[in-house]
């Protein structure tokens, strides 16, 4: 045996708390250091690429910015870099306000423990300004409810909202991000002036170099950062932070500063993560929810190469992730994860599975929201006199649509790297909320929250807060069993399937009565899914977005067994598949242009902007050539996407046209997609966004032909990548045009919920080229050939 | 028992059972970490890594095949990350969350082997890795870019 231990492969023991690398790769370094365990047992390893927090050799300006005397200005990013973005959009909007170099930037998480400690400057509470419609303010960030205690977090701790969720990073991080980066400055040349006995006034800094502005006597971050450490603002609460008319960084397109090292296998994510003396632990936990273990056999694996236990943990506390119940089970400990789990699937394991669970199917859970749907439900709207619309309709329209369970399917698998002493918890993970998860691993381990150190890792995919399930609760739960051994759980992908939150599955009914011109007079829609489905509302909230004199919505919820939660875009992806969809049904009963009917209902409303919508439309159609004739086998088919239209706060708006062929023999191809998408008074970082964009097209692509998950006698049927299906480049359109356009307002977001109406415009596409109108997805289960 | 395997140019003897996969002795037992674990079946292509310039799924392959053999991983791609595919996904910034594409660049490497100069069809046959944020257009861009840059060209 000649396996090696981090040290021999190059890896860096910490050897002192103070003790601080620097690494400049040729592709940019991060700050390596250490965080010496108080009384753990191990120690921690940091290698270059791994982004936790570390302590810095030299003291902070601000719990934001540590400028070091090479001029490397370290940035904390309170979110989870998991492909969005983040760990540069974060640091832009920091670096925006420092004036540092950008090239000498290196963002690094911000500390989930200290969080728990610390609050947030009073300075940096009050958003400044008059809210989503204010160019020169802080927007109107939604922090969403906190409480004193619980998963909520603690309202005004250091790093505010640390969830990555809701495309929230820039909403609601943007004006304090920029008032730290600001915040340093002014203390950087306070310092400056205070070395030159010059008033600071005639300070001024660029790109990290402070000139005095009479005499042209310069100097560095780097040498008065000391200085500018000990130097209070003496007015923080004055400090102004940049409109968008004074940007110079935010707005240009910056590539992502993790790049480099994910193109050499450096990145660390939570599945990467070595201590010395970890052992690994492959788990299974009972495939029907709310089931646990009734009995195992250790006995019988007990000798298997490199097996050292078997832990029984049960089912993770529901308080502890939102109410969702997953399943107990039992996890093996080995020197190898793969000797844990060849040993594991030999063990004999007998499951107590609850029969009420496992009695639901695919059909029966179906047949369920079908009978919900028919029932009177809970009313969340109801505008006009709707039975006195339908009372007069000259031609009556209904559509009932459905959507399966989906997971978010992340490449990464669940994962996570607990260390438990008698006072301590370390946890390495990639983690969409490590407030949360502070707070599950002291419930679990009885250890004070100020105890808990997370050591954050990029994720390898992410796709829905806290739908990344129990993997920390469960190595946690087992860590807790095995006191001074770090544990690293790592899950199976069929594990990672049983153990992830699901988009509802759900079932819509859209009815509307028609006047003698086409145009809708009364619109009911009626959702049904589980009573437990986040965004139930979303998309018809308030108003239907398409102008409709009487509206009523309304929601049947059930209760079904599956978890659900925060798959990417939440409540809306299948909403605007059944509002867009249905609006191309109801212009097709009109005999009209499904882009021109749009623009029509949209402008009779008095949705507050609707204006941009119609731009978004507009462009979109001119973008695409909207209404060429094209060649048999292909159409064009056109589609709204909002977020917050209804309001007047924030809000993301745009629109695309997605120009689809499909052979006689059924082969679907997207051609082209062309988006019109609104970047509010201004994007961070617009490559980002392209990216996202980029990516949404196939995701939900990917939701409209290839996925779901069925139910067989209470467990996901489909449980890897054999049979959920995941698209690949020959599938991806050759032809995606983005355009972006100014409007009045901060937007809502971008991370998870744009490219929706691919959904409806490939099945409307279907519609046009083969006749066939299918209101289920996905769309393999359908033949689309024609003659 | 004691396998003899040459990864990245260094000569390992590793202490495995021989069915163990390939990926599970690189990951853990030599500690290279760049190539990943996702499906466990040989669908996805995370784990994507060379066997004697040929790329293959090392989840489903025994370390006993891969004896005697040169194992080349992304650590071993380039001492510094200028490897040109490696510079071609930089310039198109394709990576997102970075998870699958240590394979799809093992793969796009391998593909420019048999293809210097690969059609779409090529692509689209060869390069059969998932990507769950769909950076395929990105990726398609940078084959591109790498195998001008190869060829000495510019694009």
């Amino acid at each position: 045996m000649i396996d090696k231990n981090p040290a021999e492969l190059g890896l860096s023991p910490n050897l002192s708390r103070r003790d601080f690398l620097s690494t400049a790769a040729a592709t940019g370094a991060l700050v390596v250091g250490f965080w010496l365990p108080q009384r753990a047992a191990a120690q921690i390893i940091n290698p270059p690429g791994a982004a936790w927090a570390v302590d810095p050799a030299v003291d902070e300006i601000n719990a934001w910015v540590v400028v070091a005397p090479d001029e490397t200005v370290t940035i904390r990013i309170a979110q989870t870099e998991l492909g969005q973005g983040v760990w540069t959009s974060n640091a832009m909007m920091v670096c925006e306000e420092l004036q540092c170099d950008w090239s000498k930037v290196r963002p690094q998480y911000a500390s989930a423990n200290r969080d728990g400690r610390e609050m947030a400057p009073e300075w940096t509470l009050e958003v400044m300004g008059k809210g989503a419609t204010d160019p020169a303010g802080g927007g109107e960030p939604q922090f969403g409810k906190r409480g004193r205690t619980g998963i909520e977090g603690i309202p005004n701790s250091l790093y505010r909202r640390m969830r990555t969720n809701a495309a929230s990073s820039v909403k609601d991080g943007r004006y304090y991000l920029q008032l730290a980066g600001a915040e340093a400055r002014e203390r950087l040349l306070l310092a400056a002036a205070k070395v030159w006995d010059v008033p600071v006034e005639e300070v001024r800094s660029s790109n990290g170099i402070i000139t005095h502005v009479p005499t042209g006597r310069t100097t560095t971050y780097g040498q008065v950062a000391s200085l500018a450490a000990r130097t209070p603002h003496p007015n923080p609460h004055g400090i102004r932070i940049k409109p968008p008319s004074q940007w110079t960084l935010m707005g240009t397109e910056q590539r992502n500063l993790d790049v480099p090292f994910k193109v050499t296998g450096k990145t660390i994510y939570g599945i990467d993560v070595r201590l010395p003396g970890m052992k690994w632990a492959a788990v299974k936990t009972c495939p029907v929810y709310g089931g646990k273990v009734k009995r195992y056999d250790f006995e019988q694996i007990r000798g298997e190469p490199g097996v050292i236990s078997a832990v029984e943990f049960p089912i993770p506390d529901p308080a502890l992730i939102r109410e969702r119940t997953y399943s107990g089970g039992v996890a093996v400990i080995a020197e190898h994860w793969y000797q844990a789990k060849t040993a594991l699937d030999k063990m004999p394991i007998e499951w107590d599975v609850p029969a009420k669970n496992a009695a639901f199917d695919t059909a029966n859970m179906q047949a369920a929201l079908t009978a919900a749907i028919e029932k009177p439900g809970k009313v969340h709207v109801d505008l006009g006199d709707f039975d006195r619309g339908f009372a007069r309709a000259a031609k009556i329209v209904e559509a009932t649509y459905a959507t399966p369970y989906l997971p978010r399917a992340r490449m990464e698998p669940g994962n996570a790297t607990v260390l438990v002493t008698d006072d301590r918890v370390d946890i390495w993970i990639g983690d969409q909320s490590p407030q949360e998860t502070r707070y599950s691993a002291s419930q679990i381990t009885g250890i004070p929250e100020s105890n808990v150190y997370l050591h954050m890792c990029h994720l390898g995919g992410g796709f829905g807060r806290n739908g990344n399930g129990p993997q920390a609760e469960q190595a946690i739960y087992i860590a807790n069993q095995n006191r001074g051994t770090p544990i690293h759980l790592l899950w199976t992908r069929e594990e990672d399937f049983i153990s992830s939150a699901y988009r509802a599955m759900s079932v819509a009914r859209l009815r509307a009565a028609l006047d003698a011109d086409g145009w809708p007079i009364a619109l009911e829609v009626r959702t049904a899914m589980d009573e437990k489905a986040p965004g139930p509302t979303a998309s018809f909230d308030k108003a239907s977005r398409y102008f409709v004199p009487n509206y009523r919505f309304s929601t049947h919820p059930v209760a079904f067994h599956v978890p659900v939660g925060t798959r990417r875009g939440v409540g809306q992806p299948a909403h605007e598949f059944y509002r867009e969809s249905f609006i191309d049904e109801l212009a097709h009963a009109a005999g009209k242009d499904p882009y021109l009917y749009r623009r029509e209902l949209i402008s009779r409303t008095n949705l507050p902007y609707k204006a941009d919508m119609i731009k978004a439309l507009d462009m979109a159609a001119e973008m695409s050539g909207w209404g060429k004739p094209l060649p048999q086998g292909m159409a064009q088919a056109i589609a709204l996407e909002e977020r917050g239209a209804e309001t007047n706060g924030n809000a993301t708006i745009s629109a695309q046209v997605l120009t689809v062929s499909i052979s006689k023999q059924g082969a679907l191809r997207l051609e082209r997609v062309d988006v019109a998408h609104e970047e509010g008074f201004g994007l961070v970082n617009p490559l980002s966004v392209k990216k996202q964009l980029e990516g949404q097209v196939t995701w939900f692509y990917n939701d409209t032909m290839h996925q779901e998950c069925n139910i067989k006698e209470g467990r996901i049927a489909e449980n890897n990548f054999d049979t959920f299906l995941l698209s690949r480049i020959n599938e991806d359109p050759p032809e995606i045009n983005i355009a972006f356009f100014k409007t009045g307002h901060w937007l809502n977001g971008m991370g998870h919920d744009r490219a929706t109406s691919i959904q409806s415009c490939i099945a409307d596409a279907v519609f046009q080229i083969t006749g066939k109108r299918y209101r289920d997805l996905p769309l393999k289960n359908h033949d689309l050939t024609w003659s | 028992m004691t396998i003899d395997l040459t990864v990245n140019g260094v000569r390992h003897s590793v202490d495995a059972a021989p069915e163990t996969p390939l990926l599970w002795v690189i990951r853990d037992h030599l500690g290279l970490t760049g190539t990943k674990f996702s499906c466990g079946i040989a669908q996805c292509g995370a784990c994507t890594l060379h066997i004697d310039d040929r790329p293959v799924r090392s989840c489903s392959i025994p370390v006993s095949a891969a004896a005697g053999k040169a194992v080349t991983t992304i650590e071993g791609l380039s001492a510094d990350g200028t490897h040109p595919v490696q510079l071609a996904w930089i310039e198109f910034d394709v990576p997102q969350c970075g998870y699958c594409q240590s394979g799809q660049i093992m793969s796009a490497v391998a593909l420019l082997k048999r293809h210097p100069n690969p059609t779409d069809a090529d692509i689209d046959a060869e390069m059969t890795n998932a990507c769950r944020c769909s950076t395929y257009h990105r990726i398609r861009k940078a084959v591109r870019l790498a195998a001008s840059k190869m060829a000495g060209r510019t694009l």
